[in-house]
């Protein structure tokens, strides 16, 4: 290694020369997603302005059509939807796990993770059975005398928010407790002590510390929710499409890769600045869903 | 006070009930399936009239359900195989390299989980129309490759980046093969990071729904391709079945992970 005498008259190590060292490493994968993720995705996108003629026809068409604006909005409402009720419940759940005795917290975890790691699948096929007509919940809320006649659960946007709410709750409870979890106890003892009341700490010292956990816990869900497929075409029903059941329907069915090109960009679009936006303002990576 | 759980009064209780009240929410699909699976109704009536193993029996007697588990299965461990590999020399690059973008490189790695699934499908299906890999195994290999690596690169790369590299040289120092300290004293060290990103890339792969979709073919498709298919005809109780035996692979899987954890802790 070469070195140089500093003014002391020690001897010092020469910087490195900047070149670049372990560039072979990366180069399998990176022509591996090169060829298998960048290319079809920018195919996909570039067919959108390309067919069946060059130019912006079909996003003309999708915004000029009332069928699929409806699509866009049924997407964004039971997204909203879904990140509200999610976070309401999440809150106070991640707050619970953070202060709870031992024993109670490690069951709940457990609980969190095998549902989170249990097949979608059968957790969706689980909330048909259970929503339908002569289903368990309306079976219940029937006997409890809450309703009269079964309600609609499934088969339309209802039922595409309890599905979707009860797959996205561990996303967003499992960020929240490591968020609540690193509170120092003690600025809630100081606001207790200069007088705040309960509902005065939880309001004005617990909520707006926890607001980072909570922005980006609902930003993440907001983003997962857009893009999901299976839950909302399976308790959506095929008169409540959402966007990425939409994607799949001009692809497959209708076989207009223009026009699915173009919803893919849209959902592309919209899911990419809202994590530029998370990353900016909250600086962190959350793996996604599907 | 409010981040002591004895000191908060009456609130104390609501917390309580919400929280048992989630943990019943997120069990009861799960406990009704596995339920339901054993239960002699067709209609799926709860409770049931009485129990049988009819719907298992159903299941294995059906070849197509033996064949699409036995090719799920097939590809998840194709998968988690070329994932692990991949996404380790990947990491070596990533983080004991110095190259331009590096850090924009490994972004574009982790972009494949951040992406919605479906325009990925979609991208892929038309790919493979195109190149003749439409519903074949090495179709459903790459996609399902594709989904998986950004997991396996993420838990490589921070377990690298725990390990001091000085360990390592020395290693080197005391004789050993550049190729061989890296075997013998960095692997073992990372080697958490590769047990959760083959897990992981296991999963993935296994439970993977979207992309199967579009890179199944009549002959060739995965469980939960099957199990997406016979839903979409009916709520048949044999769905139930299957359903129950791949829960019951997850919590096999978990306890596995948690023993593995702790082994590797100590």
């Amino acid at each position: 290694m070469s070195t140089y005498s500093d003014a002391s008259g020690a001897i010092m190590p020469l910087p490195k020369a900047r070149r670049a060292t372990g560039f072979g490493g990366v180069v399998p994968a990176l022509a591996f997603v090169g060829i298998f993720f960048v290319v079809p995705v920018v195919v996909l996108l570039l067919r959108s302005v390309l067919e069946p003629v060059p130019g912006l026809g079909n996003y003309a068409q999708l915004i000029g059509s009332a069928t699929y604006l409806k699509i866009f909005a049924n997407t964004f409402i039971v997204s909203g939807f879904v990140t509200v009720i999610s976070l309401l419940i999440g809150f106070p759940v991640a707050w619970a796990l953070a202060i709870m005795p031992g024993r109670l917290t490690s069951v709940i975890f457990a609980i969190l993770l095998l549902s989170m790691w249990t097949n979608l699948l059968a957790r969706t096929y689980a909330w048909m059975v259970l929503l339908q007509r002569t289903g368990l919940i309306n079976k219940m809320l029937m006997g409890m005398g809450l309703v009269d006649q079964p309600l609609a659960l499934v088969n339309n946007l209802t039922g595409v928010t309890i599905g979707m709410t009860y797959i996205m709750l561990p996303f967003i409870i499992l960020p929240l407790y490591g968020v609540i979890k690193k509170i120092d106890p003690s600025t809630l003892q100081a606001a207790a002590l200069c007088g705040a009341n309960r509902w005065q700490c939880l309001t004005r010292v617990l909520l707006p510390l926890a607001m980072p956990g909570m922005a980006a816990g609902a930003l993440m869900v907001f983003v997962m929710s857009l893009g999901y497929f299976v839950t909302p075409s399976l308790l959506g029903g095929t008169a409540n499409m959402m966007l990425a059941e939409l994607i799949a329907q001009f692809v497959q069915s209708l076989v207009n890769w223009g026009m699915g090109g173009a919803a893919a960009l849209v959902l592309l679009v919209v899911t990419l600045s809202l994590y530029a936006a998370q990353l900016r303002f909250f600086g962190s990576q959350n793996p996604g869903g599907r | 006070m409010l981040l002591n759980f004895d000191r908060l009064g009456w609130w104390k209780y609501l917390l309580l009930a919400i929280t048992l009240l989630t943990a019943a929410f997120l069990l009861l699909p799960i406990v009704f399936i596995a339920a339901l699976s054993f239960g002699s109704s067709q209609w799926l009536i709860f409770p049931p009239p009485g129990w049988t193993f009819q719907w298992y029996s159903e299941l294995f007697a059906d070849p197509r359900w033996l064949e699409s588990a036995l090719t799920s299965f097939k590809i998840a461990v194709i998968v988690t195989v070329l994932s692990v590999l991949l996404g380790l020399v990947t990491s070596f690059g990533l983080v004991r390299g110095s190259f331009l973008f590096r850090d924009a490189l490994k972004a574009l790695f982790l972009t494949p989980m951040i992406l919605p699934v479906v325009v990925l499908a979609v991208a892929l299906y038309a790919f493979f129309l195109r190149i003749g890999l439409g519903g074949t195994l090495t179709g459903f290999v790459i996609s399902h490759l594709v989904l998986a690596l950004p997991f396996s690169i993420l838990s490589i790369s921070s377990a690298l980046e725990g390990f001091d590299k000085s360990i390592e040289d020395a290693a080197v120092l005391c004789g050993a093969a550049p190729l061989e300290a890296k075997i013998r004293v960095t692997l073992p060290a990372i080697s958490h990071g590769l047990f959760s990103a083959a897990v992981f890339s296991f999963l993935t792969s296994w439970d993977e729904v979207v992309v199967a979709i579009f890179m199944s073919s009549p002959t060739l498709q995965t469980l939960p391709v099957k199990v997406w298919a016979t839903l979409r005809q009916d709520l048949t109780p044999v769905v139930a079945a299957a359903s129950t035996l791949l829960i019951l692979l997850t919590i096999i899987l978990m306890a596995l992970v948690a023993v593995v954890r702790k082994v590797l802790k100590q």
